[in-house]
């Protein structure tokens, strides 16, 4: 692969993970902390204060890096991918500049309400700021989704030429809004968010409650955590399947590599456990679920409906596109995949389990531990889940537009990866590589020491300033 | 001029450009001084705590007009941003360092981690100003970048001809002009973020800082006026050269445009290329001029208020006069005229700038409205004395 091509598409992978190692908290956590100060103000009890207060600290020591890695991505198109910039833009660009504008803006303003106007507000004024900004950063999700859903399905648009080119552009402003695909992916990822920040709450209460210390605090904040988690989780788990339909619909190179399913098949089942030979192009371990035809049930809502397989894929964009290699890497693709669905029922458990022994919750020590210790795998989950969707996409950076399981769309649309990139040197993307790296390692451990030391610390008295 | 939708777009973009630097501009201007005017840790938490709560919302106006540029012109925001990549990725990290130095820096006590963060927050805060006035000062003097349309490659658009290192040294290499064109420019954005924060902190704050603000903003508010006027001088010069005048319909100007071009050019080269409405050019500088002197005396009469508006004021007939010199240029290139990014050959479709406007009418009063709310609230005086009462108030 092209030098700088290889170290765009690893660049973008990086700084995209280390910013979804403080988006799906932000999404969630604002959430909850709006709930703890909504508790707060109609009851007026102190503790719904101190625990409004102290959610609300971790949330902005995780805010502040969030915004920061965000940052990166909205000029990181225009840096990397000049030649998808300019393909895109007339598309692409306008779900990113109303992000700014509807949510973006709405987000950062009001935070500083909730985070700042402690004491210093009227009530009603402060409770305002904590719910238009938690609302504004899940609407920011929403615009981002819009734009990344395009990308795995460009509906809404024409191909043109003009004066610098050829150029996809708007045909249909509501059809690229309500894109199906984007629409589904944004629930499934605030969702996701939720999971994590329930997560995230229940495992630091699980600390404390081990220590036996702040017990009645630490107690009510895992309640809202498991009740919370535990609707997000199952509710995943629809949103999950829903979301699988679209992809087989709509991504039929993706579904197949997700499930490394190489013949077609109708009655199609789905493998547990999988390890395949992708030169011999068949699987050497298949370990299959002993429910016949669940993948056609859940691809295409019919026990009896066919899923294409790779084989019988490639050969047709093959002779829609020309030679080339259509199928993303497929032991890749479907783990990523599966472990996120394994990772998704896991915490339904987790959160079930949580809420029975409820009533005991602070001798629970195996319990406790347990909890205390998954809080990576909902990160894992996220981190999986985004290069499943990303990593299936491939080759394409915008893919051809198909839908009904498999039927060209508009084909002409379709951008590869390869022909997207900036015309950069090796030594440009060699640098910013590198940098970036240091840097996000750097601010990650400095951030993540700090929110360890504050977690651990529990409530306390101190004034909300710089 | 036409009042069509590319222009309309060039005014809004042009607006959040300004705005951000408006916004974003005091708190980098805090940030430069923050080491320079603070004597000691709870002096430093005054500065930081004065934009503590709008900094953010600051921010977000180089989010929204980075997003706009890319919606309304694509091929503007795709050339440019790979174009000037080192320069960029510099800045960004510059913001990532600011974001991260504010939230980290009073959440640890000892003095080692203040102290990195407090750099962090100064030179961060100087790289971004200066960095964003040296590439608008390159951008107006050219960079040499070809419509790759023009050769029948339909997919690579606005292309950087020249490769690294010369793409990011050739920036700041003051023996070209463009290059020394952008540090001037560079230097002139500097002083202007320091007297916009100095226009803040006399606002915001009371006390040694709010008094020590006014003496650097009497200080160095000549240095400004001098660059500017140095800046403006030297833009009056600029020409851009036609190479291949077959190829200036790729520019895709309306066709009295065109001709209004044609009719100026001597030679083959457009000279005064930023000067072509010469009075409207002059009456903005004036403005501008009359705004910055009106400021002077707020500051030194310590009205915080005023000085700020009139501020603001500077930098919107200056930024204003800056795009209409441009206009109906957005990238002129070095290399030919005809290569260059217009308005016309790098905006979006109709229906996109059409459904966008939609949203920009609907949404940007509603967001100035609640800025200008939150900022309202957050308006009361702090100094020394507020924040050591805050802290210990706090810990009873």
């Amino acid at each position: 692969m092209d030098f700088v091509l290889l170290m765009s598409r690893l660049q973008f992978a990086m700084t995209a993970f280390f910013h979804f190692l403080f988006v799906p908290l932000t999404l969630g956590l604002s959430t909850i902390s709006a709930i703890m100060l909504t508790l707060y103000y109609s009851t007026n009890k102190e503790i719904y204060k101190d625990m409004a207060k102290f959610w609300a600290k971790l949330f902005a020591i995780n805010f502040a890096l969030g915004v920061a890695t965000g940052l990166v991505h909205e000029f990181e198109f225009g840096m990397n991918w000049s030649v998808y910039s300019r393909f895109v833009g007339d598309i692409f660009g306008a779900p990113l500049a109303i992000e700014g504008l509807l949510a973006f803006f709405m987000e950062s303003t009001f935070i500083g309400v909730f985070l700042f106007g402690w004491d210093k507000l009227p009530r009603a004024v402060h409770l305002l700021g904590a719910w238009l900004s938690s609302i504004g950063s899940n609407l920011s999700a929403l615009w981002i989704l819009i734009a990344n859903g395009w990308m795995q399905h460009p509906a809404g648009a024409k191909v043109a030429e003009t004066l610098a080119g050829k150029r996809a552009e708007l045909a249909d402003w509501w059809a690229v809004v309500f894109n199906s695909v984007a629409d589904i992916k944004f629930w499934h990822t605030t969702t996701a968010g939720m999971i994590l920040s329930a997560m995230f709450v229940l495992s630091i209460s699980a600390y404390h409650l081990l220590k036996k210390q702040h017990v009645e605090f630490f107690k009510r904040s895992a309640y809202i955590a498991l009740v919370f988690g535990f609707i997000a989780s199952v509710g995943e788990i629809v949103i999950g399947d829903l979301h699988a339909h679209e992809v087989t619909k709509t991504q039929p190179t993706k579904l197949a590599a997700g499930e490394a399913l190489w013949e077609s098949k109708s009655h199609a089942n789905i493998s547990l456990i999988v390890w395949a030979d992708e030169s011999a192009q068949k699987n050497v371990v298949e370990i299959p679920l002993p429910i016949p035809g669940l993948l056609s049930l859940l691809g295409a809502h019919n026990p009896n409906a066919e899923i294409k397989g790779i084989k019988d894929l490639q050969a047709e964009f093959e002779s829609k596109f020309g030679p080339g290699d259509y199928i993303p890497p497929v032991n890749f693709c479907f783990w990523a995949f599966h472990l996120m669905v394994y990772l998704g029922f896991y915490f339904v458990v987790l959160f079930a389990l949580g809420l029975k022994k409820f009533e005991n919750l602070e001798n629970s020590t195996g319990y406790l531990k347990l909890a205390m210790y998954s809080l990576p795998l909902p990160y894992i989950a996220c981190w999986l889940g985004w290069a499943f969707a990303e990593v299936g996409r491939q080759p394409w950076i915008v893919y051809p537009l198909v839908d009904n399981y498999g039927e060209f769309v508009l084909p002409e649309i379709g951008l590869k990866t390869a022909q997207a990139v900036s015309p950069l040197t090796n030594v440009e993307v060699v640098i910013t590589y590198v940098l970036f790296i240091l840097v996000f390692v750097g601010l990650a451990m400095a951030d993540f020491y700090l929110l360890a030391k504050f977690a651990a610390r529990g409530p306390e008295k101190e004034a909300e300033l710089y | 001029m036409h009042f069509d939708l590319p222009t309309i777009w060039a005014i809004l973009v042009t607006i959040l450009i300004t705005g951000y630097i408006l916004t974003d501009g005091f708190d980098l201007g805090v940030g430069i001084l923050h080491t320079i005017i603070a004597k000691d840790d709870i002096e430093r938490r005054v500065m930081l705590n004065a934009i503590g709560p709008v900094w953010d919302g600051n921010e977000v106006w180089f989010i929204t007009a980075g997003g706009a540029a890319f919606a309304a012109f694509p091929e503007l925001y795709a050339a440019l941003f790979s174009s000037l990549y080192i320069a960029l990725f510099v800045v960004l990290l510059a913001l990532i360092f600011r974001a991260a130095a504010f939230e980290l820096r009073s959440k640890e006590e000892s003095e080692s981690w203040r102290s990195f963060w407090d750099k962090a927050i100064f030179l961060s805060s100087f790289v971004v100003a200066l960095l964003i006035g040296v590439a608008v000062g390159n951008i107006l003097a050219g960079i040499p970048i070809k419509n790759m349309a023009t050769e029948g490659d339909m997919l690579s658009g606005f292309v950087y001809a020249e490769k690294f290192p010369i793409s990011f040294l050739n920036l700041i290499n003051p023996f070209t002009f463009h290059g020394f064109f952008g540090i001037l420019v560079g230097i002139a954005t500097v002083l202007f973020v320091i007297l916009h924060g100095v226009a803040w902190l006399i606002w915001k704050t009371e006390g040694v800082i709010a008094e020590r603000a006014r003496s650097v903003g009497l200080k160095l508010w000549l240095p400004f006026v001098i660059m500017y006027v140095v800046c403006t001088a030297l833009a009056y010069k600029i020409s851009f050269k036609v190479s291949n005048p077959d190829l200036i319909r790729f520019l895709n100007l309306p066709e009295d445009m065109l001709n209004a071009i044609a009719q100026k050019l001597n030679n083959g080269v457009l000279e005064h290329a930023l000067f072509r409405f010469p009075g409207l050019e002059i009456a903005l500088i004036v403005l501008a001029a009359v705004c910055s002197v009106v400021y002077f005396t707020a500051v030194k009469n310590m009205q915080g208020a005023k000085a700020f508006a009139f501020s603001i004021l500077t930098f919107l007939f200056a930024g204003f006069a800056v795009m209409f010199g441009a206009y109906p240029l957005a990238v002129p290139s070095s290399l030919g005229l005809e290569h260059s990014i217009s308005i016309y050959n790098g905006c979006s479709s109709t229906l996109t700038l059409t459904v966008m406007l939609v949203a920009a009418l609907i949404f940007t009063p509603i967001v100035i409205a609640y800025q200008s709310w939150v900022y309202k609230m957050f308006l009361f005086k702090i100094s020394t004395e507020s924040i050591k009462k805050e802290i210990e108030e706090a810990k009873a």
